[in-house]
């Protein structure tokens, strides 16, 4: 295990690097990130070091751990394995809050934002309260296809959005698609203590994960409450992909790829894998993320890469056993 | 911990699934609550370890009253019926019973390691430690979850039917582990299914029906034909066995209203009795010593017959009754008996039986291997053989009763 951290700890600073040296405005030569470093570089080049890359990697950091961390948490929660954080509707009400801004034609960065962050907390809300006052004897089932209920019935709402939308349409489909281009230092400020705070609570409760894993039934019988968990939890998990979505549109199944790996390798204890798979969130994300900004003349959204990974990773997990 | 629970009725959805329930667990007492599905079992284990909490009642540990779960599982665990499987180690989950005690973080350290060890030793388990707990057999598994109840250091145990879908030796072990730690000093309220294995390892039975406590006692009184059929609706036979109590499903035949009377003893017509039953036929027998392997099928099977004490000769009353049964009788079948000086009347009740021309005789062994008594025992034989239809075996006796009665 602290070897597995260690090695994780190296590939972020490297993986960091990478992310900051290589961009779609060229290579940074040693000389020139050294010069930007020590501030004495030429105007441009610390214009996009400070003001696009290193935002850039921030955020994706700030994404890939929120999404990862939550994704982790709710397979333990629905012990299921397919259980990502979007189970909640977040991505659905976030998309609805995105695309209504749109169509009213005030779509700033700050209102994309708020809009998306607040739609995606109403929509978790109401998914939670419908399926815990449904006559389930299990409560997770009826929170999980409350969501469903509740996601199918908001794209339906997104598509009707984007139908009116006109000339913004191409822009709503590409907020949705998940991008982390034209980063904002205001999006580092708005998401970093969410993440922060909401994945110190996850970590703190690594053993109620635990506990977790043998049934809601043997999670009381050792004495957690778990109710009062599940009500903090949902919350938390709201909070970290609202944010997460606000500032980079819908991004899929970092949720699932990166705990799933990390599961591989350290096995079932959240003790090891939470903070395993937030250390590996941090590498994956800003990797794709380059991979999106580098691989064509312009750039393609980064959540059409995660998805496009998703797939085969899932057949992988089908093929494994 | 002495366990109470007073008045207690819980209510899920304002259906009433426990009624006005009142119980006691003495410390250093195993109670097994036995009742059929869906009678309250599990919500009333539910209950006491405070998940549902009940609309009206108290439940006392120890005279006291706890009601947070956070504080009721330091001192009483809870082993619930259902568990989903998990990959993490046998290990990390017997830690998990060290989570009521664990404070801040709840990071278990070195002590908590050494308790839940020991825990895993006292199932037998200690060296499946490192594997994963999905990787076991229903077993094993359920040996790990009593070990995470043991690190939970409980002075009251409540168990959700913990042999449910095991094999008889598993159950026997995992009771056996129950029993040792309810020794060492701690309470055992147990949910199960198995009458005789709560018979065998219980010290006090309580049966709930409907969500109503109906008998408490031990399992010596408690467990009767009567009080099984009122609440599983089922029809048994009840053999005492030692301090435990065996319980026999009843097989249940329609009588065809025919009458075969069994003259038998020391074990000779037992397969007899049992395959006419069987068939439907009303059994009677005599004349049979007290305890004898006969007297026990007829009594398994309910028919009536002519005792007498054992190993004491059959005296002229008990051979006048045999007679009568013999009268009664549409068939009289004479079993392939030793012949000797204690039960030489039941030959001549045959003899009369075969005069009446309703008399088969299984021969399996040869007559003079069997007699005890002599000549005259050989005389009556012969006597006997000439008016009755001989068989060679059980199963030849019920073709020839069948042809005889139709």
């Amino acid at each position: 295990m602290k070897k597995l951290i260690a090695s994780l700890t190296a590939l972020n600073i490297l993986v960091a690097l990478l992310c900051l040296i290589v961009g779609s405005s060229g290579v940074f030569g040693v000389d020139v990130f050294l010069r930007v470093v020590s501030g004495v570089a030429k105007e441009s080049d610390i214009s996009i070091f400070f003001g696009v890359r290193l935002p850039r990697l921030i955020l994706a950091m700030i994404v890939g751990a929120s999404l990862s961390a939550s994704g982790c948490a709710m397979q333990a929660l629905f012990r299921n394995p397919l259980a990502e954080p979007y189970v909640l509707g977040v991505a659905s009400g976030a998309s609805v809050g995105a695309a209504i801004v749109y169509v009213l034609g005030i779509a700033t960065m700050s209102n994309i934002l708020i809009s998306a962050f607040v739609f995606a907390l109403l929509t978790s809300f109401t998914v939670y309260k419908l399926g815990s006052l449904a006559r389930f004897r299990d409560q997770n089932y009826a929170i999980l296809l409350a969501g469903i209920a509740i996601a199918t019935t908001l794209s339906g709402l997104t598509s009707l959005l984007i139908y009116f939308s006109a000339q913004s349409m191409h822009k709503v489909v590409f907020w949705i698609m998940g991008s982390l281009s034209n980063p904002r230092w205001e999006e580092v400020y708005f998401s970093l203590p969410i993440a922060f705070f909401g994945i110190l609570f996850l970590l703190l409760n690594s053993w109620n994960f635990n506990a977790l894993l043998l049934g809601e039934e043997h999670a009381m019988a050792v004495g957690l409450n778990v109710e009062n968990f599940r009500r903090y939890l949902i919350g938390t998990v709201s909070l970290l992909t609202a944010s997460a979505v606000a500032v980079s549109g819908v991004i899929g199944f970092v949720g699932i790829i990166v705990p799933h790996t990390m599961r591989l390798m350290v096995g079932e204890d959240y003790r090891k894998l939470l903070p395993a798979t937030i250390l590996f969130s941090t590498i994956f994300m800003p990797l794709v993320d380059l991979a999106s900004r580098i691989s064509t003349a312009g750039e393609i959204p980064v959540g059409a890469l995660t998805a496009l990974l998703g797939g085969p990773f899932f057949l992988y997990l089908l093929w494994r056993r | 911990m002495k366990l109470k629970v007073e008045n207690v009725t819980v209510k899920i959805e304002s259906k009433e699934i426990l009624k006005d329930v009142t119980l006691e667990v003495e410390s250093g007492e195993i109670v097994a609550l036995l009742g059929p599905n869906g009678s309250g079992k599990s919500t009333l284990l539910r209950t006491i370890f405070g998940i549902l909490k009940p609309v009206k009642g108290v439940v006392f540990f120890d005279g006291k009253r706890i009601e947070k779960i956070e504080e009721i599982s330091k001192n009483v665990a809870y082993l619930p019926q259902e568990s989903s499987d998990t990959n993490l180690t046998v290990l990390d989950v017997v830690l998990l019973g060290r989570t009521p005690h664990l404070s801040g973080f709840k990071l278990p350290k070195s002590y908590d390691l050494e308790i839940s060890k020991k825990a895993l030793e006292e199932v037998g388990m200690i060296e499946f430690a490192g594997r994963k707990f999905s990787e076991l057999s229903g077993g094993e598994k359920q040996k790990v979850l009593l070990a995470r109840v043991f690190a939970q250091q409980p002075k009251l145990m409540l168990l959700d039917e913990p042999t449910a879908h095991l094999d008889i030796s598993a159950q026997i072990e995992i009771m056996e582990i129950v029993r040792r730690k309810v020794n060492s000093g701690c309470s055992a309220l147990v949910a199960m299914h198995d009458i005789n294995l709560a018979s065998m390892f219980s010290d006090k039975i309580i049966m709930v029906k409907n969500g109503k406590v109906v008998y408490v006692g031990e399992a010596g009184e408690v467990l009767t034909e009567e009080s099984i059929r009122e609440v599983y609706g089922a029809d048994v036979r009840i053999k005492k066995v030692g301090r435990s109590v065996y319980v026999i499903p009843k097989t249940r035949v329609k009588r065809n209203g025919k009458i075969v009377h069994v003259i038998c003893g020391g074990g000779s017509g037992r397969d007899l009795i049992y395959l006419l039953s069987e068939e439907g036929y009303s059994i009677s027998a005599g004349v049979l010593n007290v305890l004898d392997s006969d007297w026990e099928a007829i009594i398994d099977v309910g028919g009536e017959f002519v005792e007498e004490a054992p190993f004491s000769p059959i005296s002229e009353e008990a051979h006048e009754k045999n007679l009568e049964l013999i009268e009664k009788a549409d068939v009289v079948v004479l079993s392939n008996l030793v012949v000797g000086k204690g039960n030489i009347r039941n030959l001549i009740a045959a003899k009369i039986a075969a005069e009446l021309g309703k008399l088969i005789v299984v021969e399996k062994t040869r007559f003079e291997l069997r007699n005890f008594f002599g000549k005259q025992a050989e005389k009556i034989y012969e006597e006997i053989v000439k008016r009755a239809r001989v068989v060679g075996s059980e199963r030849e006796a019920l073709y020839e009763i069948r042809k005889v009665l139709g």
